[in-house]
């Protein structure tokens, strides 16, 4: 038994003296072997008196765990040293590029009425899209603009060659058609946004495009009022501009609507002091909106005497140019790809 | 239009000179101030002096020497070359230092031989006026030594208004101030309109033949009158608003016409034959000079003013040359009239001729407006033109048009505005715009003719929410019902979402085409692309046509980045095209799909150094298809097919649930060459109607381990790939879980013409391990089934 003291006693300073794996393999057979005293005090229980043969039996097998414990402790560390010393080598430059899938960006005008649709639909409207092609009717008489209303000039308009009639096709100069077609299709309450394409006869310059994009808003049910188009207005302008924003409303005239008004969101640049941004006013004009005109609700067989709604249509390019600093409308349509990548 | 503050201000009070102010009232009132501009005094240094001696320039004829009282000090001595005023005349003078305007440096200098200590000044020296034909000769009460600028309408304020089309009525320095009264609570102070009168009779005859075109018409004759320059004032007025000074009787009118809204021409009543005038349509043939000097030849709607000689002027626009004010003129009339807007309008834009005039007579002026306008020029023309205003006025109004009466609920305006307006304050509102209020319920508003946009409820509820002030409304927020975006509408965007994934950019092109561009895209004759609907009045032939195909302008956006130096394009587009037959759910209009579109051209992936990009081709298109509809949840199938445009032998068409949605594939090499590009492009456009996805039950995934094979066919070369999957799929059974080509070989082993196409076959079962036992009877049906689909034969693998 002072044998196997002895083995103990030395044994962990043998052990952490190891430096490698194979020496550590040499170093436990010849610890646990069978050659190994534990092994041969083991196979030497038999010839004990058996009253000492559990004691002596059971420090054998502490003698071994212990044993054991120590190497694997020790193997452990090796072999992460070693790891370590074969990542060491592993080591590449990785601030090269990775593997990377190329990745489209969705197009700022897209991204643009998306956000607007979105915070509309979070106020519970639906949303639609309706004809580009579209009736005079729909464009312009059902939304109380006569047929003497300079709008309808072939210098404003670009109609089409469809149809029996001349002057009746037309390519749409507002989303506020949809207007009309959708409460011709559905009865009060509607909550509608009609985002789309809309045209008119302008040739292109910084702030004009033939083709262009509006967001229509239209609220018609009883007890709309004035004060909701206000405060529905405020509402997009705080979720699309910034939560500082606030709004005013000056008249103006349209032909759809009374009263009506053109929004103005205060500065988010300059918060109202006076920038670039907002050419020094510290307002910028955002859209034109109104009380749905009594003719308009008329024409589509609703009774403005119970019925009343606010309507407003907004610009895309505009509010998109205005918010990210874009001084010309052509970035919207020449599809660069350098343009295109910077909006996510 | 342009007002200068100074004018407005002599007929209301404004509590305020601050510009910034000002315009946000104007702005409150509903007129947009697209921008102002502050004059100050075109001079400095020039000092009201009385001339007490004048003496002949010793050395020059033409030029006086003058000594001037300037109130203090010595009389200054100037040399002055007019000869418009004698000794007493009080007369503006600047003295050395001053500034006069264009910049004008004024000095001591010698003229001649003759000292002299600054000069006395032109009209057109101090900025005031054209005149230079002699010195400016001042009021004699002006006080003398005083600063001339004290004298001067200066420093003003001209603003620029942009008038909406529905107020007519606000067109003018009066009709703004009455906003301004209105505003504040004040009144405004009307212009003297009271000529002292001649009590003679008027020669004029006025004859209306046409009373809807002109449903009043008022001729004042004015006799003796002198034809000069107008004062210094009315010109600066004048000009502020960008009307250009001509004499005084014809600056009269349009000082008239700027002050009341009121368009009025003065005839050379000498010049009208037979003092005879007949307001009645053109007749055909007839033609006149306007005084734009141009000659004009007239239709039969064009209403006209005649004589007893013809036409003499356009009514409503432009007066005519022959019956013109002239310096030799001495006898006028002057015209104020009411004209049907419509007319107007008409033959404003047939023969291109707009006028201050025209833009009110389009509005609508007040038809009660005439007389009191005439009567506001006869007495500035007495004033200021020494004429004699004839007491007899030929006033011809058949239909006198009267105030009207509006109804007005107190409820209606708390129901449309949101907050509730007592009648005191309606009443108190309405009244400052000159309208009358009675009764409490209905409210009964009677309206002056000069607001023609007011006749219901709804105009004057929007009054009262004008003058109460926008601003003071309430934010609040309707109780909207239930929202949100329709299937169609998700599944849209997830469908952008996708296309951006897999790499592509979005583009936005212009709904437009050009014959060039449909002919570029290499389509046969009968392609219903060609069919494109034209359109009218296009701003330019290359956007004559509304597309039929969003690829010609992706097309046209690829070559854009290609020729600024990125070869590698992708880009794709949602949106709508145009063709000709009806719309599905409104046959009055044409059919306007939406469509995506997509191009892709060099290289797809990114490069760079650990990876190989690889180059666009017909696999890119298919790839890209393929990936769309997977991630929409779409199982399509691609046949090979020859669409038009595309390489004949590397396209597809693509059918979701047996309907034909689209084409995909390279593009025939010529579409390429015509749109500027080089190597293979890949495009595909589809329609998106019929991609609908669908919802599906859980198919929870198996725990047991899968089961693979592969099985290679030699088939003829033109057997598709995509029929022998069909085969596997269709005879396979309920454990197949993936089939998948992964190698196709031609070779001398297999023979001309023929192929060998190998699959890899995934099987699983939900309830167990799979064996090759058990799939063994399932394989001998599947290779049957191949071999009987495509006539292939079993390749050893």
């Amino acid at each position: 038994m002072d044998l196997l003291h002895e083995l103990l006693t030395g044994a962990p300073a043998r052990i952490d003296a190891i430096v490698d794996l194979e020496s550590l393999s040499a170093l436990e057979s010849e610890l646990l072997g069978k050659k190994s005293l534990i092994a041969s005090t083991r196979r030497g229980l038999g010839q004990l008196p058996p009253d000492e043969r559990p004691k002596v039996g059971a420090q054998v097998h502490e003698a071994q765990r212990r044993l054991e414990d120590l190497l694997a402790a020790r193997r452990e560390l090796l072999e992460r040293m070693a790891e370590d010393r074969l990542l060491a080598g592993d080591r590449v430059d990785v601030t090269l590029e990775g593997y990377e899938p190329s990745v489209g960006r969705h197009h700022l005008l897209t991204q643009t009425v998306d956000e607007v649709v979105d915070i509309f639909a979070g106020l519970g409207y639906r949303v639609a899209s309706g004809p580009e092609v579209e009736l005079a009717w729909y464009n312009f008489d059902a939304l109380n603009t006569p047929p003497t209303h300079p709008a309808r000039l072939e210098s404003d308009t670009l109609y089409v060659e469809y149809g029996e009639e001349p002057d009746e096709m037309l390519l749409r100069t507002h989303t506020s058609p949809m207007q009309a077609r959708y409460m011709e299709q559905h009865e009060p309450p509607v909550y509608v946004v009609v985002p789309g394409r809309t045209f008119r006869a302008d040739a292109l310059d910084a702030t004009h495009s033939p083709v262009f994009y509006q967001i229509e808003g239209l609220a018609v049910d009883e007890h709309i009022t004035f004060g909701d188009l206000k405060g529905t207005l405020a509402h997009f302008a705080r979720e699309f501009f910034g939560p500082d924003r606030t709004i005013r409303l000056l008249p103006n005239f349209f032909p759809f609507t009374e009263p009506s008004a053109e929004m103005h969101v205060s500065c988010f640049a300059c918060d109202g002091s006076g920038c670039r941004v907002c050419s020094g006013s510290g307002w910028i004009e955002l859209m034109g909106c109104g009380m749905v005109d009594p003719n308009v609700l008329e024409a589509v067989g609703y009774d403005p005497q119970h019925i009343s709604g606010f309507a407003f249509g907004m610009g895309a390019e505009r509010i998109a140019m205005v918010r990210h600093g874009i001084n010309h409308i052509r970035h919207f349509y020449e599809n660069d790809v350098r343009v295109l990548r910077q909006f996510t | 239009m342009k007002i200068s503050l100074r004018w407005l201000k002599e007929y209301v009070d404004i509590p305020t000179d601050d510009p910034l102010e000002i315009e946000s009232v104007f702005a409150s009132l509903g007129h947009e101030v697209e921008g102002y501009e502050v004059l100050q005094a075109p001079f400095t240094k020039v000092i009201v002096g009385k001339v007490l001696e004048i003496e002949k320039h010793p050395h020059a004829d033409r030029l006086r020497f003058c000594r001037v009282d300037l109130g203090k000090g010595d009389p200054q001595e100037v040399v002055c070359g007019a000869w418009n005023f004698e000794v007493g005349d009080v007369v503006p003078v600047s003295v050395p230092g001053a500034v006069l305007a264009g910049g004008l440096e004024v000095g001591v200098r010698s003229i001649r031989g003759v000292t002299s200590h600054g000069m006395i000044c032109s009209a057109r020296e101090l900025g005031l006026g054209d005149d230079h034909e002699g010195i400016m000769v001042l009021d004699p009460a002006v006080p003398i030594g005083v600063e001339f600028t004290e004298y001067v309408p200066f420093p003003d304020v001209v603003f620029d208004v942009s008038i909406t089309p529905n107020r007519p009525d606000a067109m003018s320095v009066i009709g703004l101030a009455r906003e301004f009264a209105a505003y504040y609570g004040t009144e405004v102070r009307l212009p003297d309109a009271a000529p002292a009168t001649v009590d003679r009779p008027s020669a004029i005859e006025v004859t209306i033949e046409d009373t809807k075109g002109c449903p009043r018409y008022v001729g004042r004759q004015i006799d003796n009158v002198k034809i000069g320059p107008s004062p210094f004032w009315m010109q600066l007025r004048l000009r502020a608003s960008d009307v250009r000074p001509i004499n005084n009787v014809v600056d009269i009118t349009n000082y008239v016409l700027l002050e009341l809204g009121q368009p009025l021409h003065a005839f050379d009543l000498d010049e009208v034959a037979d003092e005879k005038i007949v307001v009645r349509r053109a007749h055909a043939g007839e033609s006149i000079r306007t005084l734009d000097g141009v000659e004009r030849d007239l239709d039969v709607l064009d209403l006209m003013i005649c004589d007893g000689g013809g036409v003499v002027a356009f009514a409503g626009i432009m007066g005519g040359e022959e019956s013109e004010v002239t310096d030799s003129t001495t006898r006028v009339m002057i015209e104020a009239a009411h004209f049907h807007a419509p007319s107007v309008m008409f033959s404003s834009k047939r023969h291109g001729l707009r006028t201050e005039a025209s833009a009110r007579f389009e509005r609508g002026v007040d038809p009660n407006l005439p007389a009191l306008a005439a009567a506001r020029a006869a007495r500035l023309m007495v004033d200021l033109a020494g004429g004699e205003a004839l007491a007899d006025v030929k006033d011809n109004y058949p239909s006198v048009v009267t105030p009207w009466q509006v109804d007005l609920e107190a409820g209606e305006v708390e129901r449309i505005l949101g907050i509730p307006f007592s009648r005191a304050v309606i009443a108190d509102l309405l009244t400052r715009l000159h309208l009358d209020v009675e009764g409490d319920s209905p409210i009964k508003v009677t309206v002056p003719t000069n607001r023609p946009d007011l006749t219901r409820p709804i105009d004057l509820i929007e009054e009262v929410a004008r003058l109460y002030g926008y601003d003071r409304f309430p934010e609040t927020l309707p109780s909207g019902p239930a929202g949100g975006l329709s299937a169609d509408q998700r599944r849209d965007r997830r469908l952008r979402e996708i296309m951006v994934g897999i790499g592509l950019h979005e583009a936005q092109t212009m709904s437009f085409l050009g014959q060039s561009e449909l002919d570029g895209l290499n389509l046969p004759l009968d392609d219903p692309r060609r069919a494109a609907i034209r359109v009218r009045n296009p701003l330019r032939e290359e956007e004559a046509y509304l597309r039929t195909t969003l690829l010609p302008n992706l097309l046209k956006a690829a070559q854009y980045n290609v020729s600024h130096g990125m070869p590698d394009v992708a880009l794709f587009e949602v949106g709508r095209v145009f063709l000709t037959e009806p719309d599905p759910g409104d046959a009055r209009i044409p059919h306007q799909p939406v469509r995506l579109g997509y191009v892709a051209v060099g290289r797809t992936g990114q490069g760079g150094l650990h990876s190989s990009p690889r180059q666009t081709d017909v696999y890119t298109a298919t790839g890209l298809a393929r990936a769309l509809l997977a991630g929409l949840g779409i199982v399509c199938d691609l046949r090979q097919a020859t669409p038009g445009g595309f390489h004949p032998g590397r396209a597809a068409e693509v059918f979701v649930g047996g309907e034909r949605v689209g084409a995909v594939g390279e593009l025939h090499p010529a579409v390429g060459r015509a749109f500027g590009l080089e190597g293979r492009v890949a495009a595909g456009e589809l329609d998106l109607a019929q991609l609908i996805s669908g919802r599906w039950q859980l198919d929870p995934p198996s725990t047991y381990p899968r089961v693979e094979f592969d099985l290679a066919f030699v088939v003829d070369e033109s057997t598709a790939a995509s029929a022998l999957v069909q085969a596997v799929a269709g005879a396979a059974g309920d454990w197949l879980e993936d089939v998948e080509v992964f190698d196709e070989f031609r070779g001398s082993s297999i023979g001309d013409g023929r192929k060998s196409v190998a699959m890899r076959l995934v099987f699983r079962a939900p309830d167990h391990t799979l064996t090759n036992e058990e799939l063994a009877p399932h394989r001998e049906q599947i290779i049957a089934a191949v071999t009987d689909a495509t006539g292939g034969q079993l390749r050893g693998v």
